[in-house]
């Protein structure tokens, strides 16, 4: 039941707005605006690209909010998924690996080949990608956290935009140097845990 | 009951409002000659120091308001007394004025000491993200128009705000830094001088008084508010 439940996600979202694609070509197309903005000198570009990959991940999760759990709630899936039988603990934990695969994957998977054109060899990428991958699992919880509490309410994507930005910001800052890995992978553990209070809380106001 | 007794206690304190007025008034006066005629210039400094007699009472009660509204975030989980929320709602405008208050006035500050507007140091960072925090607070409750739903949304926005500041300002302090460290809150020996202790002291005491009155005057409103609609509801 619980692998149906990701599979299900993963299916819909390939099968409807193809979001693999969508997400990575989304993050490139960004990456690829930095030669337009300053400049074509690969030195600099180098050091940009660093901190831009953040934003660009920063800025696909935000595009993902209305889709996380709205569509389900819409349509009614929402009411069939709560009425499974399984915990709502076990249905954020698919949900997050769901959301995770479909928005952050493609991204990690698209970023070595997009630093190979901003002079990046492979072993230079390789704790940049580590520490984007601890940090999008944390990015993930955060975004679904307060997708989940502003549920069933129109028009929301701007407030969630406002309160979200600020809880990326550690987030981002320790990103960026990628030698504090282990406190990206703090503060990922940390908002897992706090999403599996908060979502499950707003699952049972919604259901009620 | 818990709420009726509260709400008639909320209501009662209007025939406080102009003793609450009054005492506002009086200290900022008092705490004002004292700051800025009785006081001595800094050594170094000068007369631009005498921007931080607003400056930090300001930046300490934004701190406080945030602190005392995630508390009654906290308070409502476990009460669940809809004048709990109200309380949250009173406080989150006044506490974002106050931040806007530290961060304007650290900022005309900066100029003559550090010779920038502003500069990216982490408390001026942390500062202006605390800002953004009551936003999604306040924008919260003006765009949801449910009340019911608005209240269990903010409860728990209240409680990840604050456990995000401690995180925030820690991140923050990594990053970047140039604000000198806190010298009051070094309780042993403050390494500021006392006549200048004490007229900051009498601005803290006015600034919470300005807070006090505010924040009743707000609750006030908000039951009455409430009560209307509760009787149009019913007629």
């Amino acid at each position: 039941m619980f692998k149906n439940l990701i599979l299900r996600d993963i299916k819909l979202a390939y099968y409807t707005s193809a979001n693999f694609i969508f997400t990575a070509s989304f993050f490139t197309l960004i990456m690829i605006l930095i030669p337009f903005v300053f400049g074509i000198n690969i030195i600099d570009l180098k050091f940009i690209f660093e901190g831009l990959i953040w934003i660009g991940i920063t800025l696909a999760l935000l595009l993902t909010l209305d889709r996380i759990f709205s569509s389900d709630f819409n349509d009614g899936n929402l009411d069939i998924i709560l009425g499974l039988g399984l915990s709502y603990e076990l249905i954020t934990l698919a949900k997050m690996i769901a959301v995770w695969v479909i928005n952050c994957l493609p991204i990690i998977f698209v970023m070595p080949f997009i630093s190979f054109i901003f002079g990046y060899n492979f072993y230079e990428i390789l704790p940049i990608g580590f520490n984007l991958f601890l940090g999008s699992i944390g990015m993930t919880a955060t975004a679904i956290a307060i997708s989940s509490l502003t549920l069933g309410l129109k028009r929301m994507i701007y407030l969630k935009s406002i309160i979200i930005l600020p809880l990326y910001i550690p987030f981002i800052i320790f990103g960026v140097d990628a030698g504090s890995w282990p406190i990206v992978f703090a503060l990922s553990m940390i908002s897992l845990v706090l999403l599996m209070f908060i979502v499950p809380y707003s699952l049972r106001l919604y259901g009620e | 009951m818990i709420s009726k007794l509260s709400s008639s206690l909320f209501e009662k304190s209007h025939s406080y409002n102009s003793f609450l007025i009054f005492a506002t008034l009086t200290s900022f006066l008092v705490g004002l000659y004292y700051s800025l005629i009785a006081s001595p210039p800094d050594i170094i400094q000068g007369n631009s120091m005498r921007i931080m007699y607003i400056h930090v009472p300001a930046a300490w009660l934004s701190l406080m308001i945030y602190s005392l509204l995630a508390f009654s975030c906290v308070l409502w989980f476990i009460l669940r007394n809809p004048l709990l929320s109200l309380i949250g709602q009173s406080l989150a405008p006044i506490g974002a004025t106050f931040t806007l208050i530290a961060l304007i006035t650290g900022s005309i500050w900066g100029k003559p000491t550090w010779g920038t507007w502003w500069a990216w140091d982490s408390r001026l960072t942390s500062m202006l993200i605390l800002f953004f925090l009551y936003l999604a607070y306040i924008l919260l409750w003006k765009s949801v128009s449910n009340k019911d739903t608005a209240s269990k949304i903010a409860a728990a926005l209240g409680i990840i705000g604050f456990i995000n500041i401690p995180i925030i300002k820690f991140s923050v302090d990594w990053w970047n830094t140039l604000h000198q460290p806190a010298t009051i809150s070094k309780l042993s020996a403050p390494s500021l001088d006392i006549t200048m202790l004490v007229p900051l002291m009498i601005m803290m005491l006015a600034s919470m008084f300005f807070l006090l009155t505010l924040f009743l005057i707000r609750m006030r409103i908000y039951i009455i508010e409430q009560k209307i609609t509760r009787l149009v509801k019913t007629k």
